[in-house]
C-alpha cells in the first residue's frame, strides 16, 4: 500500500504546475464574474433585455452554451463562466490521465516502477487517486471564487461540481486513449478529438433552434449544462458523467493489466523507408517535426474564425442590447454591432491563440536543448546564433500563416452570410495580430537565452498575465497608462477600429531588439540540460 | 598543429570545482584515452572541448581554433560521439545519418553503408523504437562516417555488447591508420588498453596522471586472486609481486611482468582456485591515486 500511495503522491506533484495554472485560470476567470453582472444589470428589466439578446445571439450560445436562467446573478455565472471552464476542465482531465499514464509509460519509468513490488492494478488505481485529489484542487478553486462573489454556498458548491463533473469522463478518455496509442503524442491527440467532438456537438445543440437540441444529451459538456445550477438543478444528471466516466476508467483499467508494459494496442509504426525531404538544415528539420502542429494549429484556428464570420452577420444594433454594448465599451469596444466591430472584438482571442502558438514555439526550441538534441547538432558546424535565429524566423512565419488563415477563413464566414466585410480588412485584423504575437515571442526567446530552465513558464506566464490584465484590467479601472502595459490594450480592434501604426511599430521594434539580445545572450551561456 | 590544446583549463558550478586547470595537449594521429572514474569531469571537458560549456578560465583550441569563440569553424574538422544518444525520436535511423551528414556538409556514403552492415543497424526503424545500443550505433556510424579528422567519443561503448564492442575498436583501429585523430573517454580500462597510445588520468577535475601505456607501469598490473585449501601459507617475496589483500583462506596479489615466478612459488601449495584479471579502475584508483583530500596525487 506504501508503493501505491508513493505513486499517487509522484503523480499529483508532477502533475502541479498543470493543477495550479488552471486553478488560476478558473479563479481569474469566474471571480468578477458576479459582481459584474450585479453591477451591470441591476434591474430585472435589464436583465430580461440582455436575456432576450442572449437568446437571440447564436454567437454567444456557441461559445458559452446554452443558458437555463439568465435573471438571476447565480444563473449568468453558471452559463457566463460554466460551459467554457468545463472544457478547461476536461482539458485539465485528459492531459493528466495521458501524462500520468502514456507519458510515465514511454518514457520508461513505469517499467522501473512495475519491475518492484507494486501491481499494475494498483499502480492505475494510484494514478487516478493522483486525478481525483487535482480534481478536487479545480472544485476548490471554484467554489471559493464563486462565494467571493457573494453567491450562496449549495449553489456556489453544486455549479464547482457541475464544471468537474467533466473531468472523470475525460480523464476516462485520456486513460483510455493511453492504453490504445504507443506514445503520449498520439494519445493526447486522440483525447482532444474526442473533446472536440464533444464540444462542437454541444455548440450545435446551442445554437440550433430544434430539431437538433436533443444533442446536448450526446455530450459530456451538455451534461455538464443540464445539471442546471441556480437555474433549476437536476443533481440525478450526476449519474451519467459518474457511470461514464466508470466504464471508461474500468475499461482503461481491465486493458492496461492486459497489455504488454511499453507498448500500446495500436500497432506503433517504428520501420519507415527513409524519407529525405526537409533535412538539409536543422531549421528545415524543426520544420519537419513541427508541422503536424503547425497543420493543427491552422485548422482549429480556421474553423474558429469561420465560425466568427459566419455570426458576425448578426452583429446588428436589435441583436446586442445596450446594456451589452456599455459592458464592452469598458473593454475599448464601441462598435461590436457591425459585422466589422464584431469581428475587430473578436480578434483580440486570435491575438491570444497566436500568442500562445509563439509560446509553444518556445517551448518546443527549449524542449531541443532540455533533451539534448540541441548538443547532437551543435557539436556540429552549426552556429547558435543560426540556430536561434532559424527557429525563430519558423516561429514567426508559422504565426503569420495562422495569422492569415485566421483573416482569409472570417471573410470567407462573413462573405457566406453576405456580411459588409472585405477581404483587404480582415486580411488586416489578421496581420494586425502579429507584432504582439511577435513581441511575446521575442520575450519567450529572451527567458531562453537567460533563464532556459524558467523559458517556457515566463513565456506563457507573460502572455497569460498580458490578457488577463487586458481583460480586469478595464473591469477593475485601472488608469489607462497602466493597462498600456498590456500588448492586448495597444492593438487597434481591426477592422472594426482603425489600425494603431504607433504601436505597432513600438511593438515590432522592441520583438526585433529582443530577439537580437536573445541571439547575443544565447552565444554567452552553458547549454542546460532539463 | 595540434588536435587538441587546453591552457588551464577550469568550469566552476557554483561551489563545486568541476574541472580544475586542465593542460592537455593531443597530436594529430594520436588515439589519446581519457580515463576517470564516474562523475571525475570527463564530460564536462568533452563540453568544454566542443565550446558547449563557457570556460570558467583557461582556453581550448581545436587545431588552432578557440572552441568557444568560434565554434563553428572549430567544429568542421570534428565529429562527436555523446555519452547519452540524444537524437531525434521521429527520425528513422536512416534519415538521422543523411541529417547528421547533411547538417556536417558531406560524409563518405560508402563507407557509411560499410558501417550499417558491420555494426548490424536496422537502419528503416525509427529512433524511438531503437534501444539504448542500438541509438549508440547510430551515433557512431555518423562520427566515423564523417570522415572528420578529430572524433571525440564520449564513452561510446555504453550498450553495446561484446560483438559489437569489438567492431568499435575495429573501426577506431582503421580510423588511426588514416590518420585520424582521437580522444576517447571511458572509464573501461580494458578499452582504452587495446586502442589507445597515450592516456591521461582525470580524478576529481584534474589530471593526476598522463603518459603512455607501457610507461603507466600500474595500469599493465594483472590482479592474482588466489584461495588455498585451509589458511593462507607462507610464501617468499617475489620481485613485482605485492600482496594487496589478505584473508584467512585467499590472498589478492598485484603482479607486474610475468606471473611465472609467483605461479612456481604456489605449484607446491594446495590451491583450490587461481584467477587472474587486468585490475579495475577502481582497484588501480584505490591503490595509486588516494590522497587524503580526496585528490590526485601519488
Amino acid at each position: 500500500m506504501a508503493g501505491a500511495s508513493a505513486i499517487a503522491r509522484r503523480a499529483f506533484a508532477d502533475s502541479r504546475v498543470r493543477t495550479i495554472s488552471f486553478a488560476v485560470l478558473f479563479v481569474l476567470s469566474s471571480i468578477t464574474q458576479a459582481t459584474a453582472y450585479r453591477e451591470g444589470y441591476p434591474t430585472l428589466a435589464e436583465r430580461r433585455d440582455f436575456a432576450r439578446s442572449v437568446g437571440d445571439n447564436d454567437a454567444a450560445r456557441m461559445l458559452y452554451g446554452t443558458p437555463h436562467d439568465l435573471l438571476s446573478v447565480g444563473g449568468y455565472v453558471s452559463w457566463r463562466v460554466g460551459g467554457t471552464l468545463a472544457v478547461f476542465a476536461a482539458l485539465w482531465g485528459l492531459l493528466g490521465a495521458v501524462r500520468a499514464m502514456r507519458a510515465e509509460e514511454e518514457s520508461g519509468r513505469a517499467e522501473l516502477l512495475l519491475a518492484g513490488l507494486i501491481s499494475r492494478r494498483k499502480a492505475f488505481l494510484a494514478q487516478l487517486a493522483a486525478i481525483a485529489a487535482g480534481a478536487i484542487v479545480l472544485w476548490l478553486a471554484l467554489f471559493v471564487s464563486f462565494l467571493a462573489g457573494r453567491l450562496p454556498v449549495d449553489g456556489s458548491a453544486y455549479l464547482a461540481l457541475a464544471i468537474v463533473s467533466v473531468v472523470p469522463v475525460f480523464a476516462g478518455v485520456g486513460a483510455v486513449a493511453s492504453q490504445l496509442a504507443p506514445t503520449r503524442r498520439m494519445a493526447t491527440g486522440l483525447a482532444t478529438a474526442v473533446l472536440v467532438i464533444a464540444f462542437a456537438l454541444r455548440t450545435v445543440a446551442a445554437v440550433s433552434s430544434a430539431g437538433l437540441d436533443w444533442l446536448r444529451w450526446a455530450t459530456p459538456l451538455g451534461w455538464a449544462e443540464q445539471l442546471r445550477p441556480f437555474a433549476d438543478p437536476q443533481p440525478l444528471v450526476l449519474l451519467l458523467p459518474a457511470a461514464t466516466g466508470a466504464l471508461l476508467l474500468g475499461a482503461a483499467g481491465a486493458l492496461a493489466v492486459r497489455r504488454d508494459v511499453g507498448s500500446g494496442l495500436l500497432p506503433a509504426r517504428d520501420s519507415a523507408p527513409p524519407r529525405l525531404r526537409l533535412l538539409r538544415s536543422p531549421g528545415a528539420q524543426a520544420l519537419r517535426s513541427e508541422r503536424g502542429a503547425l497543420v493543427a494549429w491552422l485548422v482549429g484556428v480556421g474553423a474558429f474564425a469561420l465560425l466568427m464570420g459566419v455570426m458576425s452577420d448578426a452583429a446588428t444594433p436589435d441583436v446586442i442590447s445596450e446594456n451589452v454594448r456599455r459592458q464592452l465599451e469598458k473593454l475599448g469596444t464601441d462598435s461590436v454591432v457591425t459585422p466589422s466591430g464584431w469581428l475587430g472584438f473578436f480578434f483580440i482571442f486570435f491575438i491570444l491563440a497566436i500568442s500562445l502558438f509563439c509560446c509553444m514555439q518556445i517551448s518546443s526550441l527549449r524542449g531541443e536543448e532540455a533533451e539534448q538534441r540541441l548538443e547532437t547538432l551543435l557539436s556540429l558546424p552549426v552556429g547558435r546564433s543560426g540556430w536561434l535565429a532559424g527557429r525563430l524566423l519558423l516561429a514567426a512565419a508559422g504565426a503569420a500563416a495562422v495569422a492569415l488563415a485566421a483573416g482569409l477563413l472570417a471573410w470567407a464566414g462573413a462573405a457566406a452570410q453576405g456580411a459588409d466585410v472585405s477581404l483587404p480588412e480582415t486580411l488586416g485584423a489578421g496581420a494586425n495580430t502579429l507584432p504582439p504575437a511577435l513581441l511575446f515571442l521575442a520575450l519567450g526567446a529572451l527567458a531562453f537565452a537567460l533563464a532556459p530552465r524558467a523559458s517556457t513558464v515566463i513565456a506563457y506566464g507573460l502572455v497569460g498575465l498580458a490578457f488577463v490584465w487586458e481583460l480586469f484590467g478595464a473591469l477593475l479601472e485601472v488608469p489607462a497608462w497602466l493597462l498600456a502595459v498590456s500588448p492586448f490594450h495597444d492593438v487597434g480592434l481591426v477592422p472594426g477600429e482603425p489600425f494603431e501604426a504607433i504601436p505597432a511599430a513600438i511593438m515590432l521594434t522592441l520583438a526585433a531588439v529582443g530577439a537580437l539580445a536573445a541571439l547575443w545572450a544565447f552565444r554567452r551561456r552553458d547549454l542546460v540540460g532539463a | 598543429m595540434t588536435a587538441i590544446r587546453t591552457a588551464g583549463l577550469s568550469k566552476r558550478y557554483g561551489e563545486t570545482l568541476a574541472l580544475d586547470g586542465l593542460d592537455l595537449v593531443v597530436e594529430p594521429g594520436e588515439v589519446y584515452g581519457y580515463l576517470g572514474p564516474n562523475g571525475a569531469g570527463k564530460t564536462t571537458t568533452i563540453r568544454l572541448l566542443l565550446g558547449l560549456l563557457r570556460p570558467s578560465a583557461g582556453r581550448v583550441e581545436l587545431f588552432g581554433v578557440d572552441a568557444w569563440r568560434d565554434p563553428v569553424a572549430a567544429h568542421r574538422r570534428v565529429a562527436y560521439v555523446a555519452a547519452e544518444p540524444y537524437l531525434w525520436p521521429g527520425l528513422t535511423g536512416a534519415e538521422t545519418l543523411e541529417f547528421l551528414a547533411r547538417v556536417r556538409g558531406g560524409a563518405d556514403a560508402g563507407y557509411r553503408e560499410e558501417l550499417i552492415g558491420r555494426f548490424q543497424l536496422d537502419a528503416r526503424k525509427k529512433v524511438r523504437a531503437l534501444s539504448h545500443g542500438n541509438r549508440q550505433k547510430v551515433q557512431l556510424i555518423a562520427a566515423f562516417a564523417s570522415r572528420a579528422d578529430l572524433l571525440i567519443l564520449d564513452e561510446p561503448t555504453g550498450g553495446l555488447d561484446p560483438l559489437m564492442e569489438m567492431a568499435f575498436r575495429e573501426t577506431v583501429r582503421e580510423a588511426k591508420e588514416r590518420g585520424q585523430t582521437v580522444f576517447l573517454s571511458s572509464h573501461i580500462l580494458s578499452e582504452v588498453e587495446a586502442v589507445c597510445e597515450r592516456v591521461g588520468i582525470l580524478r576529481a577535475g584534474r589530471l593526476v596522471d598522463e603518459g603512455r601505456l607501457a610507461d603507466l607501469r600500474h595500469l599493465s598490473a594483472q590482479t592474482v586472486e588466489v584461495t588455498f585449501d585451509g589458511r593462507v601459507p607462507q610464501l617468499p617475496k617475489l620481485p613485482g609481486v605485492e600482496v594487496a589483500e589478505a584473508g584467512v583462506n585467499a590472498l589478492r596479489f598485484e603482479v607486474r611482468g610475468s606471473v611465472g615466478p609467483l605461479i612456481t612459488a604456489l605449484a607446491d601449495q594446495s590451491v583450490v582456485s587461481l584467477e587472474s584479471r587486468a585490475p579495475s579502475l577502481e582497484e588501480i584508483f584505490l591503490h595509486h591515486y588516494e590522497g587524503g583530500d580526496g585528490r590526485g596525487g601519488r
